[in-house]
């Protein structure tokens, strides 16, 4: 833990991610100087808490945050609008029920967050996790080929995690 | 009034029908598993158009910044908090 702690690497990690949760809370907060002591402890306590939540050497790709931003802001407009279609409609109709879909991604931090992901996108809610990376989803329409759709989401959501391999 | 305050208008009003729509999808929707579909994504939708509606509004930078984490932030709680809460479902009804 010592040789962990004296790692240049890792102490410009913590440095980067303490500044980053500092300044969030900065914007939630507010810059009065009397708050200040409050939210250095807060970003230092952040940070700490992210090593077990994020490897230090994690990335991101900025590239593919941005595409799968943009495929996530319209597929979330759908999934609200889809639902409240069906929440107003005379007679609801759907036909809820379980599919299995096989991730590429294994149990853990970063399929916690496609599961978290994908259930804001339209008629899907995932419900489990196998250690084999079999998903339990929910689906709203369980005829609809929802198969492609998780693929694709999961394909989009790899792109921005350049470090992780599919399977791996 | 002014644009920003006919556009303020607008996406509150579609937000608040949207808020009605989780509501509703809550009360009428079949299962658990469809009612937590109901509040993850209707909700989610309708506090995002009412963030959106709310940012011409702000008379900061910092306001508009501080609405749109607020509302990442509420994402996350939503996303997360349904998908324990569908696990929690599944395991006691597993045929649900």
């Amino acid at each position: 833990m010592s040789s962990l702690v004296t790692s240049p690497r890792l102490m410009g990690t913590l440095l980067g991610r303490g500044i980053g949760f500092f300044l969030l809370w900065l914007v939630l907060i507010g810059t009065a100087p009397k708050d200040m002591p409050v939210g250095l402890v807060a970003g230092v306590a952040a940070a700490w808490a992210s090593i077990p939540l994020w490897p230090i050497d994690g990335r991101l790709s900025l590239t593919g945050l941005l595409r799968f931003i943009l495929r996530f802001l319209p597929q979330a407009v759908v999934a609200g609008v889809d639902v409240a279609r069906r929440a107003f409609a005379r007679d609801i109709v759907m036909k809820p029920g379980l599919v299995t879909y096989r991730a590429s991604l294994r149990p853990g931090l970063a399929q916690s967050a496609l599961c978290a992901v994908m259930s804001l996108q339209p008629g899907k809610l995932p419900v489990s996790c196998a250690t084999s990376g079999d998903m339990l989803v929910h689906c709203l329409d369980s005829d609809a080929a929802v198969t492609a759709e998780l693929a694709a989401d999961e394909a989009a959501f790899l792109r921005i995690l350049p470090g992780v391999r599919a399977g791996g | 009034m002014g644009l920003a305050d006919a556009f303020t208008l607008v996406c509150a009003v579609a937000g608040a029908i949207l808020f009605l729509a989780g509501t509703l999808g809550l009360l009428r929707f079949p299962d658990t598993l469809s009612r937590l579909h109901a509040l993850s994504k209707a909700d989610s939708l309708g506090l995002g158009l009412i963030v959106l509606g709310l940012l011409p509004q702000q008379a900061s930078l910092m306001g508009g910044v501080k609405l749109i984490c607020i509302w990442l932030l509420a994402q996350l709680s939503a996303a997360t908090a349904s998908q324990l809460i569908a696990g929690i479902a599944a395991r006691r009804k597993p045929q649900a």
